[in-house]
Parts: structure tokens; C-alpha cells; sequence
């Protein structure tokens, strides 16, 4: 298939109005097989205006006498408007734009074309295997190792090559244990708590279906856990799944452990909102965002009908809880829901943000994202194919991802000066998991990205982010280190709507920029004044 | 009267406090004829120093020998106290009850309090309107200052000089109190040196069911049009609350007699409307559940983001009559002491950089709610937790405050001075040691002898 096939009309002249805070953009426009262009002159310029055609969320197009309109809402909550002369020309690109920002195959998508200056393939692809982070707990403990049981992924499809668990276990075990878990998610290792010896594990729910079937190796699995722990730990496990959802479960053949096979292993249910609701919740609240004229009423109890915030309350508090009972109990968890691809993640990677002082430095947040939603298998290309605007049938997107940059948000506003990083990341992470030209958030598992060889043949988002000229906008310059657990308050009055992300278009950027500047200007003039050494080359003796 | 005739009780031993953010204190109580002081010796410091006009309501209870105080402060603090003893209990409750509703200014703190800092500027001749006219004079000669309220009979609400348009002389301007509710004729609030567009405010016409009409009221307004040029007149009244008030005397602008200026209406709550709002807020603030839905269905109910849209959306419309379509405005509403003087001031802040400095902030409260009359001793008698009956409290200067902080927010790098300020402000108006906010004009003021007292901004 040839991207040409699909562009109609190669260029028209155009106009963009890109909302009201920014000046509206004339020029010639143009179709390309990744990208919709706008040239202010005939020849390409440093002022080209480029949109990565992926990140069209869906399209409507109006024509009136001899032009056209294009109204483009994009995967990002911006809403541009093209408006182009001749009528034709815009049912063509409109045609155009629509069949090439649908494309499904991974290997024809942008990442493997993008070639941008400066940036070297394979960079920054080894900085987070699963090796480096097994080295850490390998520090503190000897009850744990690295099994490559999984290395061709015929173990687990969604799981990468290399996974912790207890040294206890054979890989015999592993495999067994495998096959009484949904889609083969055995319980790894998540974290490993060094201050109170515990460990935050997660799975999927486990298959024992109407016959409460059993399995001897899952079983033995969890209890060496516990064993590998402190004596006499305790264990608790978080299923995200209301208690009612997940008895039903066990009708279409998953369920929960059962209390006498799990001895020592107590159950709590703290349910999520997962998958559809989700998604609606996120389509109801940037349709709210989106209305400048409604009345206070209109807009709190839209607000509060979207219950977006109430989702962001529940990741928070279960969170919460995970981190306590390792932390204030010196209890192991295991957090799984139904598939173990969604909240659990949301759960595990956000506990690890309250208790671990490495995982709010910069490198450490990007790690725990490689660890914990992309080699953990969480399927962004499926949950990230369409936005809030779309307007095809919802089938597996939901904005877990998204939901988990909020909870983020929150605890950076509630311990401003505990995270390394800023908004500015988060929107980054928000912006690129949705539509990038970094291979990073390509594909649903470590298996389809071996497939695609997406390592070998894309840039890593983490080279792009961490090159020096970003780190003005992404890092946070009142970050002090602290050692300390982090416990956010999820009482409703303290979560906020994060606006910087939800009012991101319709607010002028104005004033928080300017702010910014004078936070990173307060910030390194201090540094220079404390940090500066009173020596002066030029008087050193001279040997 | 002596204030020992009202406090039975004034020390108890062992005392134990709980306040927010501090883990529980055992100390010594004592109750003075202003303050209740608790101090567990300890440091050198007490832990607690609160003055009773900051109470707006005390609840007791008793478990065995044991009574508990809870006071419910104005500044919305809520502080517990242990008292061992039935009787100790009950005399001190009664006794903050009877010292936190004296109605006597004269009798009240600032009156008594001597500062321990050192005063290097005496605040209350630091903003005087001849040192504010000074400012537009030298821009415009249109404008004079007049003294015809300098025995606070003309207008018993406004200040002893005001600024008025240089046609209208004295005996004019008598004629137009007349016609004004209050005696509050028009006076300039703010001249906008870009175009020379003013900001001017008053009381609504007492039109009554008659059609009265004042020529010397039309001369003074008119005197602000440049010729051919229309003017606003912003009515913070729904249009038929406004032609209700023509049964009570009330009334609005006639466009037969007023032919040059565009009338706009918009609906400011007021009073007890806004009150209630304040309670509302308060108690979903304090709410425990831990429910989101409920939090936010509560915040809805309270109104009180509405009024602040509507009263920033009004601000809003007067600054771009003044600096968009380049007109003169009046704003009014029925006294033209409380939704008027918000609206003025916020323009200001909207339109005029200087009053985002801390001097000019300071210089614009003094301005435009203290001299202008807002009369805060009624409006800050009682705040969210009283539960005696309202009379005239309403919290206009809060949400006032809350505007600014809205503004603030949004364009963080534009203010001299942070949310600190605004919170002081907020807590002074209610309950403070300075005399500033006391009286409800400024002839209750000179009339209580305040010059002895110090400013907050001294």
C-alpha cells in the first residue's frame, strides 16, 4: 500500500485558526503520507506548521459556495479549523486526512520513518531493562531472582522476557502458575519496599472459574512470598474488581483466590472504573471543558455527573492503601483486577510514586513508566487509539494512562517541591502516548514490539525528552530530594481539576509561562548565589 | 461598665486545646475583658491568643465533669476546649458569650491596643483624597475636589471630601443628594488616564412611582460625555428588581431624561442571599464524608462560584466600556454601598497596574470601601458559623476578595502581593486588634474619636 494512493489532492491554499489565544496561520497546505503541512511561502520554511495526521482525532468538514471548512479536533483536546479555498480541494483532503489518520499497521506509522537531527538510533533503548531494575532488589535481598521463562513470550504473550520472582520457584512452576492466571499473567514482582523488607507483586485475576479449581504452583508461588519476606509478614490482596464483579467473574471463567488456598493471604476489593465508563467519563468532562458559556451551575454539575474526579479520588486512596499496608503494616500486596493490564498498573506504579523517593527523580519516573505500564503490557495502542472527540465506536480505548498522569498531578500539587519533575512532563507523556513520532508507545506488548522491531527501528521517547534544550519545560526547579513517603490527601476538597491539561487550549498561555520563567530565574539564581566556589583560576600558584 | 462585671470565671487550670494542625495542649485558660488566652508555659509563647469579637458562635457540651467548648471562629477556624469542671465550664462559656457581643464600638480592642511594634507611619492619613486627586489633576482639569459633606450632612455615608465635575458647584450637588438613596450622589471612583473616561458611582435615582425627576442630577452626569458620546450606566439590579424599587421610592435612570446614556442591568445577589451562600461553602468545606459526588453537588449549591462570575463578569463589562468602547460609566445599584463598590474596585484592578502594588491596593480599599462607606461593622458582624438571627451581614468585602484572588491566580506574575494579603485583610475585616475596619462610614468613625487608634496599613 503506497501512502500516495490514499492523498487525493497533493496542495491547496488554506487558512488555519488555531483557537483563539493564537494568531490564525495562511499559506499553502499540504497532504503528506504522516503529516498535513502549511507553508507560509511557495518553498518549505523554518515557519512550517506541521500535524502529525495520527493525532486527528476525528474530522468535520462544511463547504459553503466556492470554499470549505475543515474542522480537525486532535488527540491532544486542540481544535483547529482549516478554512480552504475551492470546494474540491477540501473533500479531498478531508478524504485524505481521514484515511490516512485511521491507519492501524505499526510498521507503516511515522516513528519508523522519523529521523530527526541529533538523535541516534538505539539510543536510550538499554536504559531501562528489566536487568537494571533486578539489580536494585538483588541489592537488598537474596529472596528473589530473574527468570528468563518468558524469553519467547510463550509463558506469558504480555508479559516481557525477564521477570522477578521468588527464588523459591522453578520456572516449571512458573509455567504452571501461568496457566491458572488470565492471559498467562503470572504474580511477578512489582516492588521492592527496602525499609520495611515487603513487596508490592502483581498479576491478573485467577482462572478458578464455576469448578473453583485450583492450582498447586500459584499457590506455592504466593506462599514463598510471604516466606521470602519478614517472618510472619502478612499479605493482602487488592482486586480492583467490586466483590460482586469479581464473583461473577468466576461464570465466564476467572474469580479470586480462595481463602483457604491462600493461607495468610487476606482479600480486600477497592473497584476501579475501567475500559467503557472510563472513557465516557473522559469524553463528558473535555465536553464540559469545552463550553465557554454555560452558566457556574451547568458547569459543577457537569462536572460532577462526568465523575472524572471521583476516578481520580479511587486510584489515589486504593494507591494509598497498598503504600500503608507495606509501609505501616510490613504486609506484602498483590494487586490484580480482571485482565491485570489496567488498574493494577495504575495502582502499582502510583505506589511506588508515594513510597520511593528514586521513582520521583527524573530518570526513576521514566523508568517506572518502562517498567510498569510498557514492558508491563499495558496495551496503549489498543487503549490510546482514539481520544475524548472521537466519533467511531468505542472499542477498547479507555485513558487509564491518562488517569494516572492526574493522580500524578495531584500529588505534585499537594508536594510541590517531591517531584523532579513538572506539568510540563506530564503533558509530554499525555501528548505522546496518544500520537508520537517516538516509538516508545507503539504496540501493545514487549512481544508485538519485538515483532515490529520497534527498538531497532524507532527513537525512544526518553532520547527525545532528555535532550538538554526540553529540560526547561519538563523538569521542576524547586525539586529537593526527599527521602520520606509522599501521602497525598484524597479528601474531595483537595483534588483539583488539572486544568493545565483540561483548559490547556481555551486559556492563554501566557501568564504561566511568564510564571515558569520566573520560578526557574528565582531557582538557579539561588543556586548560583549558594552554590558558588570563591575560587579564581587565575590566582592559583602556578607550578 | 467594667468588663469584670462580665467575666465570672477568669482562670482555669488544666485546661486542654485542640486546634487545627497542632496535636492537643494542656494549659492554664484565661479570659480577659478582649481576649481568651491559653498558655501551657512551655515556651515563652502562648498557644492560643484570640480575641472574642473574632467568635462568631460557641456550642458546650458535657460528659460527666468534664464540659467542652467548642468555638466556632469567624475566620472559620474551629477550636476546641476541655474545661474540667461543670460550673467552670458554664461560666466561661457564658462569659465569652456576653464579651463577644458587645455592641459599643468605643468599647471594643483597637481602642485598648497598644502596639508592639514600632509605628513609622501613621496609616490613617496615608490615603486622604487630596493626596488620591493629586494624582488625576494633573491629568485632567474637568474634575474639583468639593467639601459640601465636610459635617457628613449632605450624604451621612460618604467621606467629608469628594471628587465631583468642576460644572456642578456645592449648592447643585445638595439639590442631587436629595435625589440619590442615602444622599449618595454621583462622585468619580476612577479616572482612566489613557482616554480620560471616568468610573463614577452613587445610590439609585428615587425616581418613585412618580417619574421624579433631578436636572441637577442629568448636569452632573452629563458633565462627564465628551460631546456626542454616549455613556453607560451599569444597574447591578435585574431589571425588574429595579422597577420594583420605584414602588418603595426607588427607581433607575429614565431613558427619556437620561437620552445620552445606555442602561445595562446585571444581577448581583446581596444580603442574606449571599450569606446563606457563605454558610453553604463553609459547611461542604468542613464536610467529612469524603465523597466526592457530595462535595461537588454541595460546592454547587452553595452558589458561590456564581457569584463570583457574575460579579468578575460585571467588573469585567465596566473596565471595557472604559477602555474598549472608550464611554464614561456610573454604576449604582440600590445603596451603592455593597455590589457597586465591588464592581468599582475590581475594575480598577482589571484596568489600573498601580492598584496591584501594595500601597495602591491599600490606597484603593481605603478608597472605594472605607471612605466609600461599606458598612462593614454590619456586613462583618457575623460570619459562616453564627446561628443567631442575620440582620444586615453579608460577606460583600469576602467576595470581593475571593475576585481578586481569582484574578491573581490567573495571571500570577501581575500582583505585588499574594493570597497573604488578602487572607489578613479577610480575617482583619471580621475581628482585629487595629481600628480600621470598625464604624460603618467614616463619619461613625470620626464620630468615635478613631484618629487615637492605629491603622492596619500603618
Amino acid at each position: 500500500m503506497e501512502f500516495s494512493e490514499l492523498i487525493r489532492t497533493g496542495q491547496a491554499q488554506a487558512e488555519l485558526l488555531r483557537g483563539p489565544e493564537m494568531p490564525p496561520l495562511r499559506g499553502t497546505l499540504c497532504v503528506t503520507g504522516h503529516h498535513l503541512l502549511l507553508s507560509p511561502g511557495p518553498q518549505a520554511t523554518p515557519d512550517l506548521w506541521l500535524l502529525l495526521l495520527r493525532s486527528v482525532d476525528s474530522i468535520e468538514k462544511r463547504v459553503a459556495g466556492d470554499a470549505g471548512t475543515i474542522t480537525l479536533r486532535c488527540k491532544d483536546l486542540r481544535v483547529l479549523q482549516l478554512d480552504i479555498e475551492g470546494v474540491e480541494a477540501t473533500l479531498d483532503i478531508a478524504r485524505s486526512i481521514e484515511a490516512l489518520s485511521s491507519l492501524e499497521s505499526v510498521i507503516t506509522s511515522f516513528p519508523f520513518f522519523y529521523r530527526p537531527k541529533g538523535l541516534r538510533l538505539g539510543e536510550a533503548w538499554h536504559f531501562h531493562p528489566p536487568e537494571r531494575y533486578y539489580k536494585r532488589v538483588a541489592r537488598e535481598t537474596r529472596a528473589w531472582r530473574l527468570s528468563e521463562a518468558n524469553e519467547d513470550f510463550s509463558l506469558c504473550p504480555s508479559y516481557p522476557r525477564a521477570v522477578i520472582v521468588p527464588r523459591a520457584v522453578d520456572d516449571d512452576a512458573l509455567a504452571l502458575s501461568a496457566r491458572f492466571r488470565h492471559g498467562g499473567r503470572f504474580p511477578v514482582l512489582s516492588y521492592y519496599h527496602a525499609p520495611s523488607g515487603t513487596v508490592l507483586l502483581r498479576s491478573s485475576q485467577p482462572l478458578t472459574g464455576p469448578q473453583k479449581r485450583r492450582c498447586a504452583d500459584d499457590e506455592e508461588l504466593l506462599r514463598a512470598v510471604l516466606a521470602g519476606a519478614r517472618p510472619g509478614a502478612r499479605g493482602f490482596i487488592v482486586d480492583t474488581r467490586s466483590a460482586q464483579a469479581a464473583k461473577q467473574a468466576r461464570m465466564t471463567g476467572g474469580g479470586t483466590e480462595a481463602k483457604a488456598a491462600y493461607p495468610g493471604w487476606k482479600r480486600l476489593h477497592r473497584p476501579l472504573e475501567r475500559g467503557r465508563p472510563l472513557q465516557e467519563s473522559f469524553v463528558r468532562l473535555v465536553e464540559a471543558c469545552g463550553d465557554p458559556e454555560q452558566s457556574m451551575d451547568r458547569w459543577l454539575s457537569r462536572l460532577d455527573g462526568c465523575r472524572w474526579l471521583s476516578h481520580v479520588k479511587e486510584a489515589l486512596s486504593t494507591a494509598c492503601l497498598a503504600a500503608q499496608g507495606m509501609e505501616w503494616e510490613g504486609a506484602c500486596i498483590l494487586v490484580h483486577g480482571a485482565e491485570g493490564t489496567d488498574s493494577t498498573l495504575l495502582v502499582t506504579s502510583l505506589a511506588q510514586l508515594i513510597l520511593d523517593p528514586l521513582s520521583r527523580t527524573m530518570a526513576g519516573f521514566q523508568e517506572l513508566i518502562e517498567r510498569e505500564w510498557i514492558q508491563a503490557g499495558h496495551p496503549f495502542q489498543l487503549r490510546c487509539a482514539h481520544s475524548a472527540f472521537s466519533h467511531t465506536r468505542p472499542k477498547h480505548e479507555a485513558p487509564i494512562f491518562l488517569l494516572f498522569l492526574d493522580c500524578v498531578w495531584q500529588l505534585g500539587r499537594q508536594f510541590p517541591l517531591s517531584l523532579e519533575f513538572g506539568e510540563g512532563m506530564l503533558l509530554a507523556l499525555f501528548d505522546h502516548s496518544y500520537a508520537s513520532p517516538f516509538g516508545t508507545f507503539l504496540c501493545n506488548s514487549e512481544k508485538e514490539r519485538c515483532l515490529c522491531e520497534v527498538r531497532t527501528r524507532t527513537h525512544s521517547l526518553w532520547s527525545g525528552l532528555n535532550q538538554p534544550k526540553e529540560q526547561r519545560k519538563l523538569r521542576n526547579p524547586l525539586y529537593v530530594p526527599n527521602p520520606l513517603a509522599i501521602w497525598p490527601s484524597v479528601e474531595p476538597q483537595s483534588l483539583r481539576l488539572w486544568q493545565g491539561l483540561f483548559l490547556r487550549w481555551t486559556h492563554p498561555p501566557e501568564p504561566s509561562e511568564v510564571a515558569w520563567e520566573k520560578v526557574w530565574q528565582i531557582a538557579t539564581d539561588q543556586e548560583k548565589t549558594e552554590g558558588s566556589q570563591p575560587t579564581d583560576s587565575a590566582s592559583e600558584p602556578q607550578p | 461598665m467594667e468588663f469584670a462585671e462580665l467575666i465570672k470565671t477568669p482562670r482555669v487550670d488544666n485546661v486542654v486545646l485542640h486546634r487545627p494542625f497542632y496535636p492537643a495542649v494542656e494549659g492554664t485558660l484565661c479570659l480577659t475583658g478582649h481576649h481568651l488566652i491559653l498558655s501551657s508555659r512551655q515556651d515563652n509563647t502562648e498557644e492560643l491568643w484570640l480575641l472574642h469579637s473574632n467568635i462568631d458562635a460557641i456550642d458546650k457540651r458535657f460528659v460527666g465533669p468534664l464540659g467542652t467548648i467548642i468555638i466556632k471562629c469567624k475566620d472559620f477556624r474551629i477550636i476546641q476546649l476541655d474545661i474540667p469542671g461543670m460550673e467552670e465550664c458554664l461560666n466561661i462559656a457564658s462569659s465569652i458569650e456576653a464579651l463577644s457581643t458587645l455592641d459599643s464600638i468605643t468599647l471594643m480592642y483597637p481602642f485598648f491596643y497598644r502596639p508592639m511594634f514600632e509605628v513609622i507611619e501613621d496609616g490613617w492619613h496615608s490615603f486622604l483624597p487630596e493626596q488620591e486627586f493629586e494624582l488625576y489633576s494633573s491629568a485632567t482639569s474637568e474634575w474639583r475636589l468639593s467639601y459640601v459633606n465636610k459635617e457628613f450632612a449632605v450624604c451621612p455615608s460618604y467621606p467629608p471630601i469628594v471628587i465631583v465635575p468642576k460644572a456642578m458647584d456645592d449648592e447643585a450637588l445638595r439639590k442631587v443628594a436629595t435625589f440619590r438613596h442615602g444622599g449618595r450622589f454621583p462622585v468619580l471612583s476612577y479616572y482612566h488616564k489613557k482616554n480620560g473616561m471616568v468610573i463614577m458611582r452613587s445610590g439609585q435615582p428615587l425616581t418613585g412611582t412618580n417619574g421624579r425627576r433631578c436636572k441637577e442630577d442629568e448636569k452632573l452626569i452629563n458633565a462627564t460625555l465628551r460631546a456626542g458620546k454616549r455613556g453607560y450606566i451599569i444597574d447591578t439590579r435585574p431589571l425588574n428588581v429595579a422597577q420594583q424599587a420605584r414602588a418603595k421610592g426607588g427607581g433607575f435612570e429614565q431613558e427619556a431624561h437620561y437620552p445620552q446614556w445606555r442602561r445595562i442591568h446585571k444581577s448581583i445577589e446581596r444580603y442574606h442571599i449571599l450569606q446563606e451562600s457563605l454558610i453553604k461553602l463553609v459547611e461542604a468545606c468542613n464536610d467529612q464524608t469524603h465523597n466526592m459526588d457530595r462535595w461537588l453537588s454541595r460546592l454547587e449549591a452553595s452558589n458561590w462560584l456564581t457569584h463570583i462570575k457574575e460579579i468578575l463578569t460585571t467588573a469585567c463589562l465596566a473596565a471595557q466600556c472604559l477602555d474598549r468602547e472608550g464611554a464614561s460609566i456610573l454604576i449604582h445599584g440600590t445603596e451603592g454601598t455593597d455590589s457597586t463598590l465591588q464592581v468599582t474596585s475590581l475594575a480598577q484592578i482589571i484596568l489600573e497596574p498601580r492598584s496591584r502594588t501594595i500601597r495602591g491596593f491599600e490606597a484603593l480599599i481605603e478608597r472605594e470601601w472605607l471612605q466609600a462607606g461599606h458598612p462593614f461593622q454590619q456586613r462583618c458582624a457575623q460570619s459562616a458559623y453564627c446561628n443567631s438571627k442575620q440582620k444586615w451581614e453579608s460577606p460583600v468585602f469576602l467576595l470581593f476578595l475571593d475576585c481578586v484572588w481569582q484574578i491573581l491566580r490567573q495571571f500570577p506574575c501581575s500582583f505585588e502581593f499574594n493570597e497573604n494579603l488578602l487572607i489578613m485583610l479577610f480575617e482583619h475585616a471580621y475581628a482585629s486588634q487595629f481600628g480600621t475596619f470598625l464604624g460603618n462610614n467614616e463619619s461613625e468613625r470620626y464620630f468615635s474619636a478613631l484618629e487615637q487608634i492605629l491603622q492596619v496599613f500603618g
